[in-house]
C-alpha cells in the first residue's frame, strides 16, 4: 500500500530533510521529532557532494551530513528504521541521480521499496526518465514530477501524464531557499496544473515561515507546502547547538502545522 | 569506418552526455538547443562571427614549426597550433565570441560564466566589454589566489567576480555556483560555459565554435607537408581546445590523437586531475561523463597545478573517444608539466601556459628518440603569463636574489 494514495485533500504538509545531519546519531532524533508531528510528508535527503539544484543552506547540511563519509547504505538504513508500515505520514526520497546510479539502480530499488512511498530525483529530467520510471513503478514506489514556472503548457502536459503521488511545484524560479514569493503567479500556474492532473500539488521552494504557508493556502489554489532549507537553517541559526535546535524545531513545526 | 555523426538529436555521445538538470533549467537548455540549432543555418550569424575570428581575435592563429623543440626531442617533426597568441592568450575567446553572438540573437541581457584558470573569465569579459553586457565571473577562492593577474584582468574588462568558497573551492564549485545564479536568473541570463562539458547543447556548442581550430590546422598543415598530421596532442581538462583540434581529423583514421590529462601528484594518487585515467562514469553537472568519484558517487576534489585543468569531470564526448579507442588519454604529473613548462620556453622562446605544458611534457616523455619522420601537431592553447607566479613558486625561483 502507498501512503502517497490517502493524502488528504488540502492543507498538506511535508518536510524535508538532508539524512545525516547534522551527525548520523543527531539525524535520527531530528527524523523522530519531525515524525512526532505526523506531517502528511517527510522527504529523506541524500546527501550529494555537488546539490547544483539545492541552495547554500541545503548543501552545508549535506556537507556537513557527508564530513564522516557518511553512505548511500546509511542512509538508506536511517530510514528503513522509521519503519513507514507504522505512520501514515508518507516517505520520499529526494537525490541526486548519481547517487542511483553508484548504488545500482536495482539494487536501489530493492532496498527503497519497503521503506519509502516515493522518490525525487531532481536532476533526472523526463527526457530520461523512462527506465527509472518503469522499475519503480513496478515496485509501487511513485516518480515524483517537479514543475517550474519555466515549463510551458505543452512540456506541462507530457510530464504530468499519468503523474501519481503529488506534484512539487518550484514556486520561485529559484533554488530552494530563495526568498521570492510571487501568489499570482503561483496560483495562475497551480490552476493550470490542476487541470492537467488530479493528484496534489504542493508548493515547495522558498516557504520560510507560518505566514508563507497561510499565504500560500489562502492566496493559491495549492494542495499544500513542502519545508526544506527553513528547517536546516534553524541549526545555524541556534549556533549549532543540537538540543537548542531540536526545540526550535517543535516549535517551528507546529507553527507550520495550520 | 564509418563516418562520425555526434552527438545524437539528444545530445549523446555514445551513452554519455545527455541532460542531467532540474525542471527548472531543462526548459532553457531545449530553448538554447532550439536557438543554436537556428543559427547554425544562419548566414548573417557565420559572417559576423568570422570577421571577429579575423579582426578581433586574430585568426587564423598560426602553425609554428618547433624546431628547436624537434630538434631536442629527436623524433617528430612539431608543429605548435599557436592559439596562445589569440586576443586574451588563450583558444577561449573563440567560444566566447560564439556564445555571446547567440545571447545577442536570443535576447538576453546579463551573462554569466565559471572560470577556473581565469581564461575563460577573462574571454568571457571580454565579450561582454565588446557587446555591452552585464558580467558575472564565478570564481573559485583558490583559483582566485593563484590567478590574480587574470582577477584583474577581468575587473578592468568590467567584470564583477563571485568568489566561490564552497567545497574544493575551484572550478567544479565555480560551476556549481553559475548553474545556481542561472536558475534564479533564468529569464535574462544567458550563461556562458567555456567547457566542452556540462548539460547538452553546451558539449556539441563549445565543439563546434572551438573546431576553427582544427579546421585551420588542417588546412595549414596541407600547405606546408603535403599530408596530414600522423599525431595530434592536446592537453584536456573539460576538453575545449582538444575537441576544437580534434574534431574535423576524427574521420582521418591514419592521424592517431591523443589528449592529455593533469595526473597533479600521480594518476594513482588522490591528487590527480586525470578524470579519465583515474575516474569511473557519473554524472555531474548536468551530463555523464568519466568522472573522479567515490563508491558513492560523491565527487572527489581534483588537484592540479594549473587551474585550467583542475576539474574532476571532463566533456562527454571524450569519454565516447576514449571507449571507442579513437584517442587515447594518458595522464602527466604537476612535475612533468613544469619540466615541459621550462623547456619549452628556453627552446621555442615561447613561455606556454602550463595547461599546454602537460601536452608538451607528454610529447617529450613519449617521443624522444623516437616516431622519426612522424609529423605531430600540439594545440598550443594558452600563454604562460598568468601562470608565472605559480611557476616560480613551484620552481622555487626568487625574484629578490
Amino acid at each position: 500500500m502507498n501512503n502517497l494514495d490517502s493524502l488528504p485533500k488540502k492543507k498538506i504538509l511535508s518536510l524535508f530533510m538532508t539524512c545525516g545531519f547534522p551527525t548520523l546519531n543527531q539525524s535520527k532524533k531530528v527524523f523522530n521529532e519531525m515524525l512526532s508531528h505526523q506531517p502528511d510528508i517527510i522527504e529523506f535527503g541524500l546527501p550529494f557532494s555537488d546539490p547544483m539544484a539545492d541552495g547554500p543552506i541545503i548543501q552545508e547540511a549535506n556537507k556537513l551530513a557527508l564530513r564522516s563519509k557518511l553512505s548511500t547504505q546509511q542512509s538508506l538504513n536511517l530510514i528503513k528504521e522509521f519503519n513507514k508500515s507504522k505512520n501514515n505520514t508518507s516517505f520520499v526520497i529526494m537525490c541526486y541521480l548519481n547517487t542511483v546510479r553508484k548504488f545500482g539502480l536495482n539494487k536501489f530499488i530493492k532496498n527503497i521499496k519497503s521503506i519509502v512511498d516515493g522518490i525525487i530525483i531532481v536532476d533526472l529530467p523526463f527526457e530520461e526518465e523512462d527506465a527509472i520510471k518503469r522499475s519503480l513503478s513496478k515496485n509501487n514506489i511513485h516518480l515524483i514530477k517537479l514543475i517550474s514556472p519555466m515549463t510551458d503548457k505543452k512540456r506541462s502536459q507530457k510530464l504530468l501524464k499519468n503523474s501519481k503521488g503529488f506534484i512539487y511545484y518550484i514556486s520561485a524560479t529559484g533554488i530552494t531557499g530563495s526568498n521570492k514569493l510571487d501568489y499570482k503567479e503561483i496560483n495562475k500556474n497551480v490552476k493550470s496544473i490542476k487541470k492537467m492532473s488530479s493528484v496534489p500539488v504542493l508548493v515547495g521552494f522558498g516557504i520560510k515561515s507560518k505566514k508563507d504557508v497561510i499565504d500560500i493556502s489562502k492566496k493559491t489554489n495549492a494542495d499544500g507546502v513542502i519545508i526544506g532549507s527553513a528547517l536546516i537553517q534553524k541549526y545555524f541559526d541556534i549556533k549549532m547547538d543540537f538540543n537548542k535546535y531540536l526545540k526550535s524545531l517543535k516549535k517551528f513545526i507546529q507553527e507550520v502545522k495550520i | 569506418m564509418k563516418k562520425y555523426k555526434q552527438p545524437s538529436t539528444i545530445g549523446r555521445f555514445g551513452e554519455f552526455g545527455g541532460m542531467y538538470v532540474s525542471e527548472t533549467l531543462m526548459p532553457l537548455l531545449l530553448n538554447l538547443d532550439k536557438s543554436y540549432k537556428k543559427i547554425q543555418k544562419d548566414k548573417k550569424f557565420k559572417k559576423e562571427l568570422n570577421d571577429l575570428f579575423k579582426n578581433y581575435v586574430g585568426r587564423p592563429s598560426s602553425l609554428h614549426y618547433a624546431k628547436n623543440l624537434s630538434k631536442y626531442i629527436n623524433g617528430p617533426k612539431v608543429y605548435f597550433k599557436r592559439d596562445e597568441l589569440n586576443h586574451t592568450g588563450a583558444h577561449k575567446i573563440n567560444n566566447c565570441l560564439g556564445q555571446i553572438l547567440l545571447a545577442k540573437k536570443m535576447g538576453k541581457t546579463r551573462i554569466i560564466a565559471e572560470t577556473g584558470a581565469g581564461q575563460h573569465g577573462v574571454a568571457t569579459a571580454t565579450v561582454c566589454a565588446l557587446f555591452g553586457l552585464p558580467c558575472y565571473i564565478y570564481m573559485g577562492s583558490k583559483d582566485i589566489e593563484r590567478q590574480k593577474p587574470n582577477v584583474f584582468r577581468m575587473k578592468l574588462l568590467g567584470a564583477t567576480i563571485i568568489p566561490v568558497e564552497s567545497g574544493s573551492k575551484s572550478l567544479k564549485d565555480a560551476m556549481n555556483e553559475a548553474l545556481r545564479d542561472w536558475i534564479k536568473n533564468v529569464r535574462d541570463t544567458f550563461y556562458i560555459i567555456g567547457s566542452t562539458a556540462g548539460p547538452h547543447p553546451y558539449p556539441k556548442m563549445v565543439r563546434d565554435f572551438q573546431s576553427v581550430i582544427g579546421k585551420e590546422a588542417r588546412e595549414q598543415i596541407l600547405k606546408v607537408e603535403k599530408k596530414l598530421p600522423d599525431y595530434l596532442i592536446a592537453c584536456v581538462g573539460g576538453g575545449s581546445n582538444a575537441m576544437g583540434l580534434f574534431y574535423p581529423f576524427l574521420n582521418d583514421k591514419n592521424v592517431k590523437i591523443i589528449g592529455v590529462e593533469a595526473a597533479g601528484k600521480g594518476a594513482k594518487t588522490e591528487e590527480t586531475a586525470a578524470t579519465m585515467t583515474s575516474g569511473t562514469p557519473g554524472i555531474l553537472h548536468g551530463s555523464y561523463s568519466y568522472v573522479l568519484q567515490d563508491n558513492d558517487g560523491q565527487i572527489k576534489e581534483a588537484h592540479s597545478i594549473s587551474a585550467g585543468l583542475d576539474y574532476p569531470g571532463v566533456g562527454p564526448e571524450h569519454s565516447y573517444l576514449k571507449d571507442i579507442k579513437r584517442v587515447k588519454y594518458f595522464g602527466i604529473t604537476d612535475k612533468e608539466a613544469l619540466e615541459a613548462f621550462q623547456i619549452c620556453s628556453k627552446l621555442e622562446g615561447i613561455i606556454p601556459a602550463l595547461e599546454p605544458s602537460h601536452a608538451l611534457a607528454y610529447l617529450i616523455k613519449a617521443f624522444k628518440n623516437k616516431q622519426k619522420n612522424k609529423v605531430v601537431i600540439l594545440n598550443l592553447c594558452g600563454r604562460g603569463d598568468k601562470d608565472l607566479f605559480t611557476a616560480a613558486k613551484a620552481i622555487g625561483f626568487d625574484a629578490d636574489e
